[in-house]
């Protein structure tokens, strides 16, 4: 299993390098061949992740290092879904890259954490995966509201040149990250949502990380933060028309505090999120 | 059999002579029937556009080049002598090179333009259709469309507009995607603003708005564009309604203040507005530019992008022969091995037949050899023809070069009396492939 759980890093390692290739050459070739390898890069993660439920009898969804581990997965499934319905492959080269350097942590750690009897509701399958979920949508938004900025200098500069040639137009990117955003916000709303119900059903557990369960913990305050911060990007576009490189600015520090959320407070700071 | 090509480009003739031989005017078909009606070729397909008339052919003897040349003269009626000094004649393998450079746009007059490929393949299709193109025509033309398709793919050159206004669209479409829903405003009537109107137009714009100072100039073009024409003084409105505008008024100080662009861009929230300055002197302040969503271009940054497109194409022209001269090669081997191999087994057939019948006329005297022996003079009679035959063949499989080809399977099978019959292609024929089933 050790050495199986390295299969899908090397795999999205191997698709990231195959999409900066197509990237730089535009080789259609080079294109196709990076998404069979992210396509195989997702199946053997599926694989992966079967084995490990097999085994255990439960998702993976315990504990940060499995949580990645299902980003990663949903992400690439999101973001191959997005690639087949629009044919645009210019995203790959980010998306990939940052599946590639995710990826690193559940393949040094792919021993599955225990699951607490607490987590045995399926209310707190439902908050993970939501949340996962709204992470890859705003994943997807902070890439695609990358390149749109990229494209945007160069567009203003009068210095077309790189991205020019390789990305698709303001237009289709601005419009994508718009509906990224609006997937990601459900699904965020929902996992909140779901969270929070779930932790006033087990308020009465005496467990230490029950009881930190509150707005005092940094984990549950910073997900409130970036919930704040993608309602009033929604709020922005529809009501006072922030489209375009400001939505774009918005959905990149957003998923700033996502990531830094994800990572550095979900391993090292939070009391009440450390299963 | 001999290929050739014969025609005039925009390399060889200027373009009054190009258009009193253009064989489009009268229909391909017509054209085509009146060539097989000379019987001067077993194959003939005729490609015609505004740039070139040339004809591809195969032939028995190299004498059809200067026939077929004859035809392109007095076909159009045309004295021989207005267009001989502009014709060219290829045979073989350059015929074949010169017909992959024209597919692949490297011969264009604007290098790397696409629309060529397309021609070329209803060309073929229209020979095609009318029983024309045999099995050399039918593999030529197949692999100048796959000359096309990879210089197409493989290479940059056909990127990047060449044209100010192609520019100017492909900074459009780059900006908006899609162009269908947009409104384009015009500043100004003029010729300048009625070309640039008209290549909107066939973007398919949702509606173009034209306003000038004279509000019966701007009434004019707005008939001629199928437009709406608005007077000077509600430009501020019409620039809050525009996605595109263009500016080409003779107006010798700028006509949109940096304050006329923040105030017509406040009530459109973040909707880009792209503005191209096509006037000099500039109608748009430069300091436009820097309105938050606005892209300002003027005439001379979309001159030195096409200059930069320019640039790249012929950075990509080298890659682009690369691949004429990969396929090329394929092509001239196939096109040599339908000369010489069949030629080769004819003669290998010819001297085992001439084995076979002296030990015929032997076995009386053979007869009284012990079988072990009979078999050893099979043997050694069998070696001294492979022996016999070992260098020639080698010496035939190795040449390159499709007119020596010819001639040397010409002198074998004259020297060998090798019979017509046996020299036919060995190798079954691909099919023809109908061209006008392909995106053009």
């Amino acid at each position: 299993m050790t050495r199986l759980a390295w299969l899908p890093f090397a795999l999205y390692a191997a698709a990231a390098v195959a999409y900066l290739a197509h990237f730089w050459r535009r080789s259609p070739a080079v294109g196709r061949a990076a998404t069979a390898l992210l396509g195989g890069a997702v199946l053997a993660h599926t694989f992966l992740i079967g084995m490990q439920t097999m085994d255990a009898g439960y998702a993976p969804l315990v504990g940060t290092t499995a949580a990645v581990s299902a980003f990663v997965w949903l992400l690439g499934l999101a973001y191959l879904y997005v690639e087949l319905t629009t044919d645009e492959r210019a995203m790959g080269a980010f998306v990939t890259v940052l599946l590639a350097a995710l990826s690193i942590l559940p393949a040094l750690n792919p021993q599955m954490d225990p699951r607490p009897a607490l987590l045995r509701s399926p209310l707190f399958t439902i908050h993970v995966l939501s949340m996962l979920f709204a992470y890859a949508s705003f994943a997807l938004a902070f890439v695609l509201g990358i390149t749109y900025v990229l494209l945007f200098k160069e567009i203003r500069a009068k210095q077309l040149g790189f991205f020019y040639a390789r990305l698709p137009s303001l237009q289709t990117l601005d419009a994508m990250n718009g509906r990224a955003i609006v997937v990601g916000w459900l699904f965020l709303t929902c996992g909140l949502a779901v969270g929070g119900i779930w932790a006033t059903q087990i308020h009465s557990v005496p467990d230490p990380r029950v009881q930190a369960m509150g707005l005092a913990d940094p984990k549950i305050l910073v997900a409130l933060l970036s919930w704040a911060m993608y309602s009033f990007a929604l709020f922005a576009r529809r009501a006072i028309g922030w489209s375009g490189r400001r939505a774009a600015y918005l959905s990149a520090i957003g998923f700033i505090i996502v990531l830094l959320n994800f990572v550095p407070v979900g391993y090292f700071l939070t009391r009440s999120h450390n299963f | 059999m001999r290929l050739v090509a014969v025609g005039i480009s925009h390399r060889s003739a200027p373009v009054e002579l190009r258009e009193s031989v253009d064989f489009s005017r009268g229909g391909l078909d017509r054209a085509l029937t009146a060539l097989a009606a000379t019987q001067l070729a077993r194959e003939a397909v005729v490609v015609s556009t505004c740039n070139r008339a040339e004809i591809y052919a195969t032939a028995v003897s190299d004498a059809a080049a200067p026939a077929c040349a004859r035809f392109i003269a007095d076909y159009h009626g045309v004295p021989w002598d207005t267009i001989a000094p502009h014709v060219f004649m290829l045979h073989g393998a350059d015929a074949a090179r010169h017909l992959f450079r024209v597919a692949a746009g490297l011969d264009s007059l604007v290098v790397g333009e696409p629309q060529i490929l397309g021609q070329v393949k209803d060309a073929f299709a229209a020979a095609s259709g009318l029983k024309h193109a045999g099995a050399l025509t039918t593999r030529l033309f197949n692999t100048a469309f796959t000359v096309g398709k990879r210089v197409r793919s493989e290479t940059g050159l056909g990127e990047g507009a060449v044209s100010v206004s192609f520019a100017a669209i492909a900074l459009a479409r780059k900006i908006f995607g899609n162009l269908t829903g947009l409104n384009v405003l015009i500043l100004g009537a003029g010729e300048m603003a009625a070309l640039t109107g008209v290549h909107l137009k066939a973007q398919q714009v949702r509606q173009i708005t034209i306003t000038s100072r004279t509000l019966a100039t701007a009434e004019a073009l707005a008939t001629e564009l199928g437009g709406r024409a608005v007077p000077w003084s509600s430009l501020g409105q019409a620039l809050t309604a525009a996605d595109i505008v263009v500016t080409a008024t003779g107006a010798a100080e700028p006509v949109l203040s940096r304050r006329a662009i923040e105030e017509a861009m406040r009530p459109r929230r973040s909707r880009a507005l792209f503005i191209i300055d096509i006037a000099l002197p500039r109608d748009v302040e430069a300091a436009a530019g820097q309105v938050d969503q606005v892209f300002l271009y003027n005439i001379d940054d979309l001159q030195s992008i096409v200059q930069e497109n320019l640039a790249r194409r012929a950075a990509e022209l080298e890659h682009a022969e690369r691949i004429v001269a990969e396929e090329l090669a394929r092509f001239a081997a196939w096109m040599q091995s339908r000369e010489i191999i069949p030629t080769v087994i004819a003669l290998r057939q010819r001297f085992e037949t001439i084995r076979r019948a002296e030990l015929q006329r032997l076995e009386p005297k053979l007869a009284a050899l012990p079988p072990d022996a009979r078999a050893r003079v099979d043997e050694i009679t069998h070696l001294i023809v492979e022996k016999l035959l070992l260098t020639p063949t080698e010496r035939l499989k190795a040449i390159n070069d499709e007119t020596q080809a010819v001639n040397y399977a010409d002198a074998v099978n004259k020297l060998f009396s090798l019979a017509a019959e046996d020299t036919a292609p060995a190798a079954p024929e691909p099919r023809p492939q109908t061209a006008g089933k392909e995106k053009a």
